[in-house]
């Protein structure tokens, strides 16, 4: 056995003289959630669409735990539960017949509790003798959850699998797929939705134009930026003498705005504490000192407006 | 391989139109049925002094008439000759009668209904968007595509028997039950010949089973390849309803090229073999069969190596 739960080596995929995706390569461990992110037409759909094998690559490999998809095709394809893009099902069939033709085709016999179990983990009770013309967005969207963990797969690849779930949904989704990495299960996640890959992913790759520009573990991520500079505001008692002060002092840098009691300027981290006693020191009240945290949008943004700065070069 | 054409069972089923189809058939037989009992003449016990007086216009008739009209009118004439040697009422209607001459037309609607449902099972995967996540099983394509190819060759055949059976009951319902082998006249283009209902009847429909197969397999492999029920249902139904005026031009061509007689389209309506021996000249029913063997292994090899390759993106 492997030690990863998916190889996938230098993938590409053109088509006519275009180049969708370029020489992608990334390795999943298992139970980690990994994120691909990208802006819209980076190619991640094309990515998964190769993984799962619905569509063929003009070259590269791909390695589902251990199984090499064009050697062992059939054990390569039951270790995986896939969600790409919207999932559709047959509309003239209840929600439950869709989910026993699904289980039908799985190698592994599938016992008739299991589509009852996942029925009731993406809480579709209620609606799952109706048939699925009947449902609305995010019922669609869970029972496509539901169809892709029905036969235990070792690796879930799901592209933009939170859109059209509501809130609660998207929580119960993140939680459920925390617990299924608890058991060992890895997972695949495609989104643009930078928020929700923050707040559910290990690890992600950014794709730009079909290449992979960057890949880093979340912390890492998010911590390279500790070190940064960013935008730093202080509310105080008396926001010209704190002007004067902040004006004078050498570690402020550029002052943004200024609002009625509000100071906005831009500081590395040291620099907060600083500022702070240097208020202080000259009786002016400190109520409030906030910071845009950093997030991996501003990282993303950050990454992909380099690669445009890059390439226009 | 069995649990793939399971499930493609229930899909068919889980639609309405399956069931309406073979509500269709039934429904067809019986106004066949009822039109078949108000047509025609009576079922009276003076057929013999009628057939009589018939045949005697008919002689009068046949002196004054034209060349054209002669031909109708002798083979009229051999006819009722016929039946008052033999001692058949001509008139009477029994199930095998009707089986022979209404069921066996209401086979065109089966052929329609067939093209309808295969053209359908494929493309409507991909319209819906299904095929990806019936894609993305631990099976390989080929054997889902033969599972769906299956279970439309199942379901044309249901279609038949349902034909069948429901013609029979119809038929027993309504006009009686009737000796097998009642005889019956049939025209051919090399003249009449006298045969035998019930044979008749199954030996069309043995005839007709070959051709529904080619259309059926047309139907799938048009819909694989282009994605679309309707451009596959178009086709399909221009195949079907024109191959008979195509067969016709294909005569003509078939005496200046050789070549032409290897074309699908004469060969796809078997049932003149009922009729007649030899098509084209010197086109027999093995060769016939021969011909559209190799068409199907071609239709198959493009429909399953097409499907094989392509990418889905949808
Ligand atoms: N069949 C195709 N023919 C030509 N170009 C294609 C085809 N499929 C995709 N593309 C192109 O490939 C690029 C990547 O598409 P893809 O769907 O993978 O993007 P994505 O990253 O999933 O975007 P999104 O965030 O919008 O879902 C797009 O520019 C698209 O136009
Ligand atoms: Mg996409």
């Amino acid at each position: 056995m492997s030690n990863y739960a998916l190889e996938v080596h230098s993938l590409t995929k053109k088509i006519g003289k275009k180049t969708i995706v370029d020489g992608v390569s990334f390795t999943i461990e298992k139970g980690e959630i990994f994120g691909l992110l990208g802006p819209n037409g980076a190619g991640k759909t094309t990515i998964i669409r190769m993984v799962v094998s619905l569509i063929n690559r003009t070259a590269g490999e791909v390695i589902i735990n251990g199984h090499n998809l064009d050697e062992s095709f059939t054990e390569a394809m039951s270790e995986i539960g896939a969600i790409v893009e919207n999932p559709e099902f047959y509309k003239y069939m209840s929600g439950y017949k869709n989910l026993l033709h699904y289980s039908n085709m799985a190698i592994q016999k599938i016992p008739a509790e299991r589509i009852q179990q996942v029925t009731e983990l993406v809480a579709l009770e209620q609606a799952i003798n109706q048939k699925v013309k009947t449902y609305s967005l995010g019922m669609r969207q869970r029972l496509g959850v539901a169809q892709a963990l029905l036969h235990n797969p070792s690796i879930l690849i799901l592209d933009e699998p939170t859109n059209g779930l509501d809130p609660q949904g998207i929580r119960e989704f993140r939680d459920y797929l925390r617990q299924l990495t608890e058991q060992g299960v890895s997972v695949l996640v495609s989104s643009h939705l930078l928020s929700e890959m923050q707040l559910m992913c290990d690890r992600f790759a950014i794709i730009e134009q079909g290449k992979l520009i960057h890949i880093s573990t979340m912390n890492e991520s998010i911590g390279e930026q500790e070190q940064a500079e960013r935008e730093v505001t202080f509310e105080t008692s008396n926001a010209e003498n704190a002007l004067a002060l902040f004006k004078e002092a050498k570690f402020v840098n550029e002052i943004k705005a200024i609002k009625g009691n509000f100071i906005t300027i831009k500081m590395d981290k040291e620099s907060i504490a600083k500022a702070n006693r240097l208020l202080v020191e000259n009786e002016i009240n400190v109520y409030e000192i906030s910071s845009v945290k950093a997030t991996l949008e501003d990282r993303f943004l950050e990454l992909t407006n380099k690669e445009k700065v890059g390439q226009t070069l | 391989m069995m649990a793939l054409i399971r499930n493609e069972w229930m899909k068919t089923f889980a639609k309405k139109s399956s069931w309406v189809y073979l509500a269709a058939i039934i429904l067809a037989i019986l106004i066949g049925g009822i039109f078949y009992q108000k047509m025609g003449p009576d079922d009276n016990q003076n057929w013999q002094a009628e057939s009589q007086a018939e045949l005697a216009s008919l002689n009068t008739q046949l002196n004054e008439s034209s060349e054209m009209d002669r031909r109708w009118l002798e083979s009229r004439i051999e006819q009722l000759e016929y039946y008052l040697e033999e001692n058949i009422n001509p008139n009477a209607k029994n199930n095998w009668d009707f089986m022979n001459e209404v069921v066996i037309g209401v086979s065109a609607l089966v052929t329609l209904f067939v093209v309808i449902v295969c053209s359908g099972n494929v493309a409507a995967e991909f319209s819906d968007g299904t095929i990806k996540q019936l894609l993305i099983r631990p099976h390989q394509r080929w054997k889902i595509l033969l599972s769906k190819y299956i279970s439309v060759v199942m379901y044309s055949f249901l279609l038949v028997s349902v034909l069948i059976a429901a013609g029979y009951l119809i038929g027993l319902i309504m006009f009686g039950s009737g000796d097998f082998n009642t005889k019956v006249f049939e025209m051919g283009i090399d003249g009449q010949k006298v045969s035998e209902a019930g044979p008749q009847f199954f030996q069309k429909i043995i005839f007709y089973l070959p051709s529904l197969l080619m259309i059926m397999t047309i139907s799938f492999m048009l819909s694989t390849l282009f994605k679309s029920q309707a451009l596959a249902v178009g086709i399909g139904i221009f195949v079907l309803f024109f191959s008979s005026t195509l067969g016709g031009i294909i005569v003509m061509l078939a005496d200046r090229f050789a070549w032409a007689k290897f074309l699908i389209f004469p060969h796809l309506d078997l049932t003149v073999y009922a009729l007649q021996d030899e098509i084209l000249g010197n086109i027999t029913l093995p060769l016939s069969l021969a011909i559209l063997g190799v068409y199907y292994a071609a239709f198959m090899i493009i429909t399953f190596g097409f499907f094989e390759k392509r990418d889905i993106s949808i």
